[in-house]
């Protein structure tokens, strides 16, 4: 093939299908980072470069560190229970049983369904009078708060339906990782004697850890980007306790058009996702058995 | 096989059956309270059935917003950036995996890297070029910023490589260029990834909601996940809205119930053998 065919098919194959991802996705991030050194406000057609003032102001205001915590807060709590309820609900499908496609389908089910109708009906039954949730607590007497309005339980509330939506995607990873687990490795542990707790710790944790570190960045990665649950459910509210560092850019952005602080956010959300892969990435080596 | 006593077994069964119905509930809660009277979905204590189903209650959200076009809306879309994505991932997977060039690792690393950022921090000048292009609230803008996907990309390149070389060399020998060996070896022979990777990027696509509700504000334009939450917002929630607004989430769920239902072993097979992002 001469020099002029092989330019002309590489122009083709990687040239045409670069085209989108170029447009909407490496300009948009290098865009992205220079208007964070300006203060457009999307309207007007001059803005003035404001060098790190947009930076200086994310760094300095209340606002930015109430969202970091609750990024870091709803972070947490949705991925460590996403990841454990996975791992119980794989444990259970494991042992010869009948019906296993079944039950995979049923705790699946709510991966498939759309976050925002999801989310809808989740805020009917949190309703603090008549939802079902609360008349659920009510036969056992237990505190029946008003979850989406409460500053102390929006952030919970949204958690769980997060949690609720991802726990049969986890689960179907562990199965997956379980499977290949070899039969013999249980029965050494049962002929030892070794009890569950322990055999969970000495056999299963350690070589599903590969699928775990897996399911921990995707979540948190994910978890970063949690959107329109929040929309739904409580608008960043009450009192901005459900306010995340993405909804906190999404308002600046769409509802302030102030593209000069949004945008710095923007780049700042992309370091912590960078550097949090980063952390996982090499800090897994520690902990990883692969 | 490890010895599993009956009992044991009887637990598990137990168990994953609680929580198989925990997790199908918020659904089942959703069309029983879509069949409800205003009455019953407000009585205390609950009524967990209604006593007399309203089917009316379907039409009646109808009546209020023209869900069946919101629906259409979003199947169509997804569709349309599907076919996309599905071609122009396969010319770079094809690139990726077969070709020889200068800056391919570079390439493949900033697709790589892309594939970890989150996308909404390209909200803000992607929305400038949309609006730039004059494709501002029309479902064109939806698809054309859609048609990038650095997740097929990924899952083709992936399936691409287990093609065998074999198979490869012998339609070259036969005379077969880049673009027959693409379409007559490698597209037959990842048939079944490509079907999973459709699938689940027309279930993400469907369910988008951030990106398209900034793009289209006409009614005609609406997808279903921006048009059920305006129906959501502006409803208010009073109590004879309720089982109107349940109707209306039925409605929007349905189609990818039944396409679960039909496809579920394709969901299921797919999610865990391509790790597939949430």
């Amino acid at each position: 093939m001469n020099r002029f065919g092989n330019a002309g098919k590489l122009l083709f194959f990687v040239g045409i299908p670069m085209i989108p991802l170029v447009v909407f996705w490496f300009v948009p991030m290098a865009v992205s980072v220079w208007l964070s050194f300006t203060n457009w406000d999307y309207i007007s057609p001059t803005f003035d470069y404001v060098g790190i003032e947009n930076y200086a102001s994310a760094l300095t205001s209340a606002d930015f560190y109430n969202a970091l915590k609750n990024t870091i807060f709803f972070g947490f709590w949705t991925i460590l229970p996403t990841i454990i309820f996975g791992l119980l609900l794989a444990l259970l499908l494991r042992k010869g049983l009948k019906g296993l496609t079944g039950f995979k389908a049923f705790l699946f089910a709510p991966w498939i369904t759309p976050m925002v109708a999801m989310s809808i009906v989740w805020s009917w039954i949190y309703e603090p009078d008549v939802g079902l949730l609360n008349q659920i607590l009510g036969w056992f007497n237990l505190r029946q708060p008003s979850w989406l309005t409460d500053s102390e339980m929006a952030m919970w509330a949204i958690i769980i339906v997060t949690v609720w939506k991802n726990a049969g995607w986890a689960m179907l990873f562990y199965a997956d990782a379980l499977s290949k687990i070899p039969d013999e490795l249980y029965e050494v542990g049962n002929i030892e004697g070794a009890g569950w707790l322990q055999r969970m710790k000495t056999i299963v944790i350690p070589l599903v850890s590969p699928t775990t570190l897996f399911l921990i960045i995707i979540s948190a990665i994910d978890s970063i980007q949690a959107y329109d649950q929040i929309q739904v459910m409580t608008q960043g509210g009450p009192a901005g306790s459900t306010r995340t560092l993405l909804y906190l850019y999404y308002q600046m952005a769409f509802e302030q058009f102030n593209m000069g602080q949004a945008t710095a956010l923007a780049t700042l959300i992309v370091i912590l996702t960078g550097v949090l892969a980063l952390i996982m990435f090499y800090g897994s080596k520690r902990w990883v058995h692969y | 096989m490890e010895m599993v006593s009956r009992s044991r077994k009887m637990i598990h069964y137990a168990l994953l059956t609680i929580f198989s119905i925990v997790m199908v509930f918020p659904l089942v809660w959703m069309f029983l309270s879509a069949l409800k009277t205003p009455e019953e979905i407000f009585a205390v204590p609950l009524d967990w059935l209604p006593s007399n189903p309203q089917w009316g209650n379907f039409a009646g959200a109808l009546e209020l917003a023209p869900f069946g076009l919101y629906i259409f809306n979003s199947t169509f879309t997804a569709i349309v950036i599907v076919f996309f994505q599905i071609i122009l991932s396969s010319m770079i997977a094809y690139a990726l995996t077969q070709m020889t060039f200068k800056g391919k690792k570079l390439l493949f690393n900033s697709i790589l890297i892309t594939y970890m950022l989150p996308a909404a921090a390209t909200y803000v000048p992607s929305y400038v070029i949309v609006a730039k292009l004059g494709l501002l609230d029309t479902l064109a803008g939806i698809i054309i910023s859609n048609i990038a996907s650095v997740f097929t990309i990924f899952l083709m390149r992936q399936a691409f490589m287990q093609v065998p070389k074999e198979m490869i060399e012998a339609a070259r020998s036969e005379g077969a260029n880049d673009f027959a060996v693409l379409r007559k070896v490698m597209m037959p022979m990842c048939k079944s990834s490509i079907f999973t990777v459709g699938l689940i990027s027309f279930v993400q696509m469907y369910n988008n909601y951030l990106w398209p509700s900034l793009i289209v504000n006409s009614q005609e334009n609406y997808l279903i996940t921006v048009g059920l939450n305006r129906f959501f917002t502006t409803s208010g929630t009073f109590a004879d809205q309720w089982p109107l607004i349940m109707a209306a989430s039925v409605l929007a769920v349905l189609p990818l119930l039944i396409l679960f239902v039909l496809l579920q072993k394709w969901f299921i097979k797919g999610i865990s053998d391509s790790g597939v992002k949430g």
